[in-house]
Parts: structure tokens; C-alpha cells; sequence
């Protein structure tokens, strides 16, 4: 069993290795920076003084002979060239590697570095003879304080290329000489951190953030991975609680206010812990630039790494499942993506291209992006490559457009490589980074333009433990839908079941906007043999879920409203049925298992039709076009087109138009005892109110913390809308946005005025918008 | 055999030990879990079903922040479903945590290990598999349920080697 000292300085190490490597391939644009010198001196300098007293001899001889090179480096008598750089990351990568032989079997192994100590030493060579004088000048060495001992132990090294360079000034060399280095680097004339300005000053600033990163060390904590998976448990039991004690005091005015308080002090506690499960991405992105460095060398491509947004946050797990992914995608740019140079310059761009990762907050979503600038994907190598490999028959191939083309890729076992290289082309790649993707509940999308570049978006969440979920009824029971996947929902009552719902030879399809929506029944798909009422003699709700690029109607017998839900692992026995990705604990204290709409749409049979591909292909495309695009409603207003932003829209409600009433002049809707006032600017109810019996569509959707509705004539679509700048201003125009190509007004939810409840004398009224507010909150 | 039988065994051969067996009549049978392995009881527990679950599964329990699979004892045993609510049985196992639905769970014995027998080779396979021998009391039988042998994963590789022909045998 490992001891405890040995553990920390195991993680100690690693994340000075971390260090060592952020400042390494920064090193390489900077050579001259002597503060990031300093920092890799001093990663190697706390392992060698610790390593001292551990006892670990190999791992020691090793960054020992390192610091001598480093120590050349930071006195300036050598200077951080390509070679000394290749020589200083194998040192990084063995002693790496010796580390792992220790967590492994707590020892170091038999291996020796002889090799490695060699070329580091080798490294040294041009700066030896002035060393010599050095040393004469300072002495033995032994007996002088920390700061200058290293040095000095630094020139007694290049005496031979074995052990006997271990002399007594580096086995004395205590912990605390740690700081010396720190204080001596800004001695070398320059700032620690150099500000250069320019087009490097993006992904600048993270890296100054972790340089600081160092003083911040004593006001943070190391805390055990176990134990804040615990906490996320406990907290989630408390969200659980909470939702049932709400449900239980909803009817007691006095426990109101203790149960308000408990709300509070649960939605804070739980941001809070989920807060320190959060990761800055910077923590994967840091490995990058190693990546890079090391492919664009083997496959002599000169490349530029762009990191933008290394501070957006993301849960731990999250994070460690993304790693590999990302890597992949990172590989793929650069051995597919990015020309060698002298192909970009015949094709008239600039040799060195430009891969740029990207991360940022997309509502409960972070989007990470690989964008290069190479030359994208060829399509027709593609089909040529899928028909070669047998993933798709030349008739159906040349059916394909483009766009179906492109998510060949994904496909197991496609690669369009021409040989296989130990970079890419085995065949293992896109589908990896798809499957792994989608297991957290993530998105790939592709963009590629011929000749200008591939865009990969990995779209992750935001967190996996507490997900909304609409609660559908089935089968005399409650289920979860994650909203993730919910798209919209359509009602059809029992009457016009038989209208709406058409069937082609036992197949159920519904109509949807002019489209055919494949129907799953879930009450058929959970029981199969029993019998069950017919569509036309129950109320039917068609939930529309996107599943890996599927789209299919859930019809359900019931809904009843969102609740955040906290899920929870299945058994391996259950989990093995398919259709539950786990199970939740309803606020009325009901389980429900959480319904997985992918594996329901594979078990029903539901495959991705062309014509679906197309339509998500180009709501892709619409998204790639600018970076701040959001997905809109389109509705129609008394003849003219209206947007409103999706995520405020809560639902849309088909009903008569006798069932709005008025306040005054207000037109209102009476839900379960909650008013909603209904914004009717087009004059859409005004139009149909000498008819009872007509059906009007009002929009319910959320503003602050109340619900309006706005009455619209009819609900056209969803598409993404891009932002419009006024001409000659970066302003962005918040009231219109490009959807579809065209401008279209956004629906000003906050220009609903409020409920004119001093109008209304009667105090239920009252009540009524006040029970309102409170289900808003 | 289980290792729990195994361990009764060489007991048996060392010393006459006490055991603590939580009784659980079902049935006629009176059965006996060994309460080292009982995290907690739940009286009057309404399982949720679980629709497409294997016929075994008795649903599933909210227990202490976890979702518990209950193995129906009842259906284990070939016998009718029970009418009211059952109690359940919280167990550990090599595979983690399940529940066990009895029909009522009774006082807790204390029976000595000299009064174990094992499974008798008349017993239908099915049975023998399931049960780990039977304590003698003085007026009946109290008959030994082991937790790993009625944990969920390993019903369930029963239940996927008798649907395979020609493989019962190993079961």
C-alpha cells in the first residue's frame, strides 16, 4: 500500500508535469521568455527535492540531469531552441512515465534513463566551457545558500554521464529551495508574463490565468472525486425531498414560508456542489498544444493552435468522458483537415494553418468546436471510400447529396485515409467520437466547406446528474422524457384521433407541418400483449423526440408539467431491458423510470429517413453561420411572420376561443386555476370572436418569472435565427432576427403587460395571479 | 456451493456456532436470511413495475437515495402473485444492493449451526439452486436463503442458460 506522502507526491508531480507542459509548448513560440523558463525549472527542481528524501534514485538521476539543462536555460547560457525543446518534453515524457511505474507498483522499476540523461547532457554541450569558469568561481557549492546551489550542482553534471553527477548539493537539496527559483526569475530581465499583444492575446489570457494559478493554491482544497459524487447523491436526495415537501405544504399557508426557505437554501446548495464538480476545459485543452506540436511534426504540417474560451466550466466526469473525443478530433483535422504547406501554398493560403478549438456556454450546453482551416471534406471521396469499405451499396451512394454524404463519416469503420498511419486511418475515429459523444447525452455536428475547412461542434451538457424531464403518463404510469430531446408536443384529442392520425399499413404517421412523423405508441411499445384503448378514445399526446438524428412521435396517454429530475443509475438487469436509461423520484414521491428516446426509436424500428437528414443537415448549417445563433418559433400573426425565442416557449395550446376570457380589456386564460395573460397585438381572438366555436393557438411561454401567452394564427416552424447588426454599427439588433434568410421580428415577451389585478376587485382574482407567480418561481 | 454454505460447513467441523436468521414465512415454507446480510426491513413497500422487465423483477424501490431492483419471492418460487403488500427485505450482495419482496417478514432466531443440513438431493434443481440447506427447529424446517443466490444478475443468467436447450444442466 502506497503511503500517504508518496500519493501527494505523486499528484504533486503530475500537475507540475501539467505545468511543465503548458509552458513548454508556449516556450516554443517564446524562447526567450525567462518566466516560463523559470516555472518548467521549477516543476522539475520540487520533484527532484522531493524525490531526495522518498528515496526514488532513477527518478531523481533523471530530473537531475533535466534541471542542469533548465539551469543553462535560466541563466541564459543556452537558449530554448527546437532541440532543446524536443529534449526537455522526452524528459517530461519520461519522467512521466517513471511516475506512472511508481503509482503502479510503488517502486520504480528496473528500467534506466542512460539514454535520455545523455542527450539532455549532450543538450548542454555548447554552454560547457563557460560553465567551467563558472564553477571555479563559485566553489564547491555545497555550503552556499539554496539560491545559488543550484546552479552550481547544475554545472557539476556534465562531469560524466552516470551516477557519480548525483552530488551531495542536489541529495541535500531541501524542499524549501522551491522558492528560491521564483524569486530569482525576474532577475533575467524580462516579465514573468509577457503580455505580447496581437492575435495570440486570446488564448493569452488563460495562460496567465494559470501562471497565477499558483498563489490561489492556498485558499483551495484537495477533495477526493468519491466524495463529491457522494455529496452530488445527497444533494440530489435533498432536491427530491424538497420537490415532495413542496408538493405536501403547497396547501398550508403556515408551513409556506419554512418550505419557500428550504427551496432556497436547496437550489443554492445544489449549485454550489455542482459548482465544485466544475472543470475549466482549459484542464483537456492544456494537452493540446502537445498534440499538435508532436502530429503537425510527424506529418509535416505546419499548423497555428487557437484556444478560445479554456475558463468555460464543465462537470468533472463530463470532462474526463469528452478527453478522448476531442483528441480524436483533433487528429483527424490535422492528418485530414490541414494541407501540408506546400499544398496550402499552391492553393494560395497561408502554409501554417490554423486549427482552432473553441469552448463556450450555449444555455445548459457547452459547445465545444474544432474548426481548421484546411480543405475540408471531399464528398465524392467519401462515397467513393464508404462504397469501397462496404458501410453503403453504390445504387443507394449516388442518391446521396452532400450533406447526407458528410455523415458517412460517422459511420463505423470509415476512413478515407489513404494509408494507414499511426495518427489515423484505421478505421477507428468519427464513430468513436459520435458514440462517446451521445453516451453523456451530447451532439456532433459537422460543417465542411471544400477548401475552406471542416467544423466539428461537440455539444455537451451541462451536467448529467439533474436533467429536466417532462413527465408523461403511460400504461398507468409516470415516465420522464429528458427534455433534451423534446422537440415540441402535439395534442390530439380523442375526437380527431381518427382525423389526425393516419395509418399506412399498420404503420401510425401524423402530419406534422406538412410532413409525415413516424408514431411510436408507448403503451403498444411497454405492452405488447395487452390490449389498449384505442387513439380514438383517449387523449393522445405526440411527444416529437430527435434521437441520434431520428425524428419520431412518443404518443402518451397523459403529460403532466416539467420537473428537474435527478437520475439514477439502474441495475445492470434493467439497464439491460434498453428502453430506461435510468430512474427518477417524481415530487409526489412516485418513481418513474427516465425513458431513453434513442434506444426506444431503435427498438421501434424508427430509422433516419433522407429527407430528416437534410432538414437537420441544414439547421446545422444555419447554426454554423454565426456563433450566437438561437432557435426560434416561427408563428404567423395575422398574415405577417413572427419569431419567438424557443427556449421561453413552454407550450402551445390549441383551444376554443370561448375559453378566453376577459379582465377588462385584457384577454386571459383560466389553466388549473393559474391566469395567463394573452397578448393579442394581431388582433387574432378579435377576429374570431363572433365565433364560439373556433380554435385559436396561443403561445404559453415564460417572461421572468410569470407566463404569457400570445395568440398567434398559426405556428409555422422552428429554425435557427442569426443575429442582425445594424449597418455600420457592431450593435447587435435585438428586436429582429435572419430566419430562414429573411428578417423577422422577435416577439417582445417583456412588452406584455402585466395582469391589471387592482382592476379586479374580487379577491379570488387575486389569489389566481398570485398562485400564478409562485408556479413561475 | 455458495461460500456462505461453505463457511456454515466448517463451522459445523470447528465448533457449534449461533446463527441469526431473520424468519420469512411465504407460503408453508418458513425461510430464514441470515441477518449479517440484511441492510434494512420496509414494511407495507409498493414497488413500481417495470414494463419489458424480466418476470423476476418485483419492481422497483426508492431506498435511501438509491433505486433499488426487488427480486419477487414469489415468482422466484413459482407461486401466484400475492394480493396485499409485501414486505421487503433490503440485501447484500456480491453485486451490490436489491430487494427482496416476501409476503411478511417474522422474529428474528437464533439457530445453532449444529442444526444446519444441506439442500436434500431430492429437491427439484431449480429449488437446489436457489436454497442453501435448511436449519432443523423443532417443529419445522427453517429454510436457508443466501443473497447471492438470489441477487438479480445471477437470476438472470439462470434465467438466459434454461431458455438455452441442452444447458439447463449447468444451471
Amino acid at each position: 500500500m502506497m503511503d500517504e506522502l508518496t500519493r501527494e507526491f505523486l499528484i504533486e508531480s503530475q500537475e507540475g508535469l501539467d505545468r511543465m507542459e503548458r509552458c513548454l509548448t508556449e516556450l516554443e513560440e517564446r524562447p526567450d521568455d525567462a518566466g516560463l523558463i523559470g516555472d518548467i525549472f521549477r516543476s522539475v527542481h520540487t520533484i527532484k527535492g522531493t524525490t531526495g528524501f522518498l528515496g526514488f534514485k532513477r527518478l531523481e538521476k533523471l530530473a537531475h540531469a533535466g534541471e542542469n539543462l533548465l539551469g543553462m536555460l535560466r541563466e541564459g547560457k543556452l537558449r530554448a531552441d527546437g532541440p532543446i525543446t524536443t529534449g526537455l518534453l522526452e524528459l517530461m515524457d519520461g519522467l512521466r512515465s517513471i511516475l506512472r511505474t511508481i503509482e503502479a507498483q510503488d517502486s520504480e522499476g528496473d528500467g534506466h534513463d542512460n539514454v535520455l540523461i545523455g542527450r539532455l547532457e549532450e543538450l548542454q554541450a555548447p554552454a560547457l566551457a563557460p560553465a567551467k569558469h563558472a564553477r571555479a568561481a563559485a566553489g564547491s557549492g555545497s555550503a552556499q545558500s539554496a539560491k545559488e546551489k543550484t546552479p552550481a550542482a547544475a554545472i557539476e553534471t556534465p562531469a560524466g554521464p552516470t551516477s557519480s553527477s548525483i552530488g551531495p548539493s542536489s541529495a541535500q537539496a531541501p524542499a524549501t529551495v522551491e522558492d528560491a527559483p521564483a524569486a530569482e526569475a525576474p532577475t533575467s530581465g524580462e516579465k514573468a508574463v509577457s503580455e505580447k499583444p496581437g492575435p495570440e492575446s486570446a488564448s493569452e489570457s488563460g495562460k496567465s490565468r494559470t501562471q497565477a494559478g499558483g498563489s490561489a493554491a492556498e485558499s483551495t482544497l484537495r477533495v477526493d472525486v468519491t466524495l463529491l459524487n457522494r455529496m452530488m447523491n445527497l444533494v440530489g436526495e435533498l432536491v427530491l425531498t424538497r420537490n415532495q415537501v413542496l408538493q405536501a405544504t403547497a396547501a398550508d399557508p403556515n408551513l409556506t414560508l419554512l418550505s419557500r426557505r428550504l427551496d432556497m437554501v436547496t437550489a443554492d446548495l445544489r449549485e454550489s456542489v455542482m459548482k465544485a464538480r466544475m472543470q475549466p476545459v482549459s484542464n483537456i485543452f492544456s494537452k493540446m498544444p502537445r498534440i499538435v506540436r508532436d502530429l503537425s511534426q510527424s506529418l509535416g504540417r505546419k499548423v497555428r493552435l487557437q484556444m478560445e474560451g479554456q475558463e468555460t466550466e464543465l462537470d468533472k466526469s463530463l470532462l474526463e468522458a469528452i478527453k478522448d473525443p476531442l483528441t480524436h478530433a483533433v487528429r483527424n483535422s490535422l492528418d485530414h483537415g490541414i494541407e501540408p504547406p506546400d499544398v496550402r501554398t499552391a492553393a494560395g493560403k497561408d502554409p501554417e494553418g490554423t486549427l482552432r478549438l473553441r469552448a463556450m456556454q450555449e444555455g445548459s450546453h457547452v459547445v465545444i468546436e474544432v474548426a481548421d482551416d484546411g480543405a475540408g471534406i471531399g464528398v465524392e471521396r467519401v462515397r467513393a471510400k464508404a462504397i469501397e469499405r462496404g458501410l453503403i451499396t453504390a445504387d443507394r451512394a449516388s442518391l446521396l447529396v452532400e450533406r447526407e454524404l458528410l455523415q458517412l463519416i460517422f459511420l463505423p469503420g470509415f476512413s478515407t485515409a489513404a494509408a494507414v498511419t499511426n495518427v489515423s486511418g484505421r478505421g477507428v475515429g468519427m464513430d468513436v467520437v459520435k458514440t462517446n459523444v451521445e453516451k453523456i447525452g451530447g451532439k456532433v455536428e459537422i460543417d465542411s466547406r471544400p477548401g475552406k475547412g471542416t467544423t466539428l461542434r461537440l455539444r455537451i451538457p451541462l451536467t448529467l446528474a439533474i436533467i429536466p424531464a417532462l413527465i408523461v403518463r403511460s400504461v398507468q404510469q409516470s415516465f420522464a422524457l429528458p427534455q433534451g430531446a423534446l422537440s415540441e408536443l402535439v395534442h390530439v384529442p380523442p375526437e380527431q384521433a381518427e382525423a389526425l392520425i393516419e395509418w399506412m399499413e399498420g404503420a401510425p404517421l401524423y402530419r406534422l407541418r406538412g410532413k409525415l412523423l413516424p408514431l411510436v405508441f408507448l403503451d403498444r411499445l411497454l405492452m405488447p400483449h395487452a390490449d389498449h384503448k384505442p387513439s380514438t378514445e383517449r387523449d393522445n399526446f405526440i411527444a416529437v423526440l430527435n434521437a441520434d438524428g431520428r425524428q419520431f412521435g412518443l404518443v402518451v396517454d397523459g403529460l403532466a408539467d416539467p420537473e428537474e429530475i435527478v437520475v439514477k443509475p439502474l441495475s445492470t438487469v434493467l439497464k439491460n431491458i434498453g428502453l430506461y436509461s435510468g430512474a427518477t423520484v417524481l415530487g409526489n414521491a412516485d418513481l418513474a423510470l427516465i425513458l431513453d428516446p434513442g434506444s426506444i426509436a431503435l427498438r421501434a424500428g424508427v430509422t433516419m429517413s433522407s429527407s430528416e437528414e437534410e432538414g437537420r443537415d441544414a439547421e446545422v448549417e444555419a447554426g454554423s453561420e454565426t456563433a450566437s445563433s438561437m432557435d426560434y418559433l416561427l408563428v404567423e400573426v395575422a398574415d405577417r411572420q413572427a419569431a419567438i425565442p424557443l427556449v421561453d416557449v413552454l407550450r402551445i395550446e390549441q383551444l376554443k376561443v370561448s375559453r378566453i376570457e376577459y379582465i377588462g380589456y385584457r384577454p386571459v386564460l383560466n389553466f388549473d386555476g393559474q391566469l395567463l395573460p394573452v397578448e393579442d397585438s394581431g388582433g387574432v381572438l378579435a377576429a374570431v370572436a363572433g365565433d364560439p366555436e373556433a380554435q385559436v393557438i396561443v403561445v404559453v411561454c415564460r417572461e421572468g418569472n410569470r407566463h404569457v401567452g400570445i395568440a398567434v394564427s398559426h405556428v409555422l416552424d422552428v429554425a435557427a435565427g442569426g443575429d442582425l447588426f445594424e449597418a455600420g454599427t457592431s450593435a447587435r439588433a435585438g428586436s429582429v432576427t435572419l430566419l430562414k434568410s429573411r428578417v423577422t421580428g422577435v416577439v417582445n415577451l417583456g412588452g406584455v403587460p402585466p395582469l391589471p389585478v387592482e382592476e379586479t376587485a374580487d379577491s379570488e382574482w387575486n389569489q389566481c395571479s398570485n398562485g400564478m407567480v409562485e408556479a413561475a418561481q | 456451493m455458495s461460500t456462505h454454505a461453505v463457511a456454515i460447513n466448517r463451522k459445523e467441523k470447528s465448533a457449534v456456532a449461533m446463527v441469526e436468521m431473520c424468519s420469512v414465512r411465504l407460503g408453508k415454507t418458513l425461510f430464514g436470511v441470515p441477518i449479517t446480510h440484511i441492510l434494512e426491513i420496509v414494511g407495507g413497500a409498493r414497488p413500481q413495475p417495470i414494463p419489458l422487465a424480466p418476470p423476476y423483477v418485483g419492481g422497483l424501490v426508492h431506498y435511501r437515495g438509491d433505486v433499488l431492483t426487488t427480486v419477487s419471492l414469489r415468482h422466484v418460487l413459482e407461486m401466484p402473485p400475492a394480493d396485499g403488500s409485501q414486505d421487503l427485505l433490503v440485501l447484500e450482495s456480491g453485486g451490490g444492493c436489491f430487494g427482496l419482496l416476501v409476503d411478511s417478514v417474522g422474529e428474528v432466531l437464533t439457530v445453532s449451526s449444529a442444526t444446519y443440513e444441506p439442500n436434500p438431493s431430492i429437491l427439484d434443481e431449480r429449488r437446489r439452486a436457489l436454497f442453501a440447506g435448511a436449519y432443523k427447529l423443532k417443529d419445522t424446517l427453517l429454510v436457508m436463503l443466501d443473497p447471492e443466490r438470489l441477487d438479480p444478475i445471477r437470476l438472470e443468467s439462470m434465467r438466459s442458460e434454461s431458455m438455452r436447450p441442452g444447458s439447463a444442466q449447468a444451471a
